[in-house]
């Protein structure tokens, strides 16, 4: 018989519009919301997901995992007064092993004794060259650039990126990615910890 | 939003017209037509192919922004998504393809690879970027940009047009050399960008004068 295969395949474009409305009707049922929620979100894109699972891109996101990566950026730890503790040390080791060769570090010498600090002047990446592998991340031995969750960074012009738009609080690092920071400042902690028994056995 | 002020004219309608009367300016419903009606041209040349394909399926649905229009000829087509990785080979049809392209047209650059070179911006035969060839109104960064982000840059595609006047447009602007047709580059050993011809006969001239001096 001829046509059957469009019928077959309209039945399923009619099965999906008809599962959108039955869906929609049992979560409001259930008195919760299937848009615009972190819960609704995460069930369209799950495998038990029936009818619509469009995620309407402006208005809503696709839920990340925690080692989703995308541009890097440098984390500052906030001190006293609000001052910006940035982490960096400017000792190079991104950008030696950055494998498109997109970083770069303008370091700081004091201006009276000529000697390097281990603050970087400027930080410059180039997001247009990035190609987000996350070996700067990866080998950074101060956990003082990490990659970054956000991707809508689109522009009219190259997006170089200098030290003032790479610099986000500690905070926001342990907002994104929670478990790796947790981990990261026990590791600290036991550090430290350890160097305070080391001075103080030495002290003995 | 705040293009939705843009470009209103200042005219007060009648109080007992206001809702019978809209007074809107020639730009702004040129520039509604074409923001909600940007068909690409299909064709991808790597791996940022494969997102854009995925930006185009029922998870990110394109055709919520009216993109959903594939379209295999250039003739057809307003936005060309350079989508990957351009060699030098590739690059004079790339080139042609802008030319037959009518005229609005915009560039949208998706990816390192197509901004900038990416990791192959120093190779012997990659483009360090198109915008050395093309006016790229988009710079999409990523390897490869999530299909989000594609959308991100192309809501911002969509904001720039909605910022465009027809009186400065680089298309009806002719003293903008590259606004419908930009020279085919010639493949040689090295790639020559032929609009550059002048610069480097007055470059070479200069070198020879340096040199017989010397």
């Amino acid at each position: 018989m001829y046509g059957k295969g469009i019928l077959k395949g309209l039945s399923v474009t009619w099965k999906r519009f008809w599962d959108t409305y039955t869906e929609d009707i049992s979560w409001m049922l259930r008195g919760k919301k299937r848009y615009n929620t972190e819960e609704g979100i995460r069930h369209r894109s799950s495998k038990d997901t029936k009818g619509i699972f469009t995620v309407q891109y402006p208005e809503e996101q696709l839920i990340v995992p925690e080692e989703f990566r995308y541009v890097p950026f440098l984390v500052y730890d906030e001190g006293a007064d609000g001052k910006k503790e940035i982490r960096c040390t400017s000792c190079g080791i991104c950008s030696k092993v950055c494998p498109p060769q997109c970083i770069w570090i303008v370091r700081t010498n004091d201006p009276s004794t000529g000697r390097p600090v281990p603050v970087p002047t400027n930080f410059y990446v180039d997001m247009d060259i990035c190609m987000n592998c996350g070996f700067c991340a990866e080998y950074c031995p101060f956990d003082a650039i990490k990659m970054d969750h956000d991707f809508d960074i689109a522009s009219y012009d190259r997006n170089v990126y200098n030290l003032d738009k790479l610099l986000k609080p500690a905070k926001y690092y342990a907002e994104i990615r929670p478990e790796n920071y947790t981990r990261e400042e026990e590791a600290r902690k036991a550090k430290e910890a350890a160097k305070a028994a080391k001075a103080e056995a030495a002290a003995a | 939003m705040e293009n939705e002020k843009l470009s209103l004219p200042n005219y007060n309608i009648p109080e007992d017209l206001e809702n019978v009367v809209a007074v809107t300016t020639l730009d702004r419903l040129y520039n509604w037509g074409r923001r909600s009606s940007v068909w690409p041209l299909m064709f991808g040349l790597a791996c940022c192919a494969i997102e854009m394909i995925a930006a185009q399926t029922a998870r990110y649905d394109m055709a919520r922004f009216g993109m959903e229009v594939m379209r295999p000829t250039p003739r057809q087509a307003d936005m060309m998504l350079v989508s990957g990785t351009v060699t030098k080979k590739m690059l004079p049809a790339i080139i042609r393809l802008y030319n037959q392209m009518p005229e609005p047209k915009y560039v949208v650059a998706m990816g390192a690879c197509a901004s900038s070179g990416g990791p192959f911006k120093e190779g012997y035969n990659v483009v360090a970027g198109i915008d050395k060839f093309l006016p790229v109104d988009v710079y999409i960064p990523g390897c490869p940009p999530t299909p989000q982000a594609l959308i991100a840059g192309l809501i911002k595609l969509q904001e720039k047009i909605d910022r465009q006047s027809i009186k400065t447009v680089r298309w009806y602007n002719k003293e903008k050399k590259d606004g419908n047709y930009v020279p085919m580059p010639i493949l040689g050993p090295d790639l020559i960008d032929v609009r550059r011809n002048a610069d480097i006969k007055q470059a070479a001239a200069v070198a020879k004068v340096t040199q017989e001096s010397a």
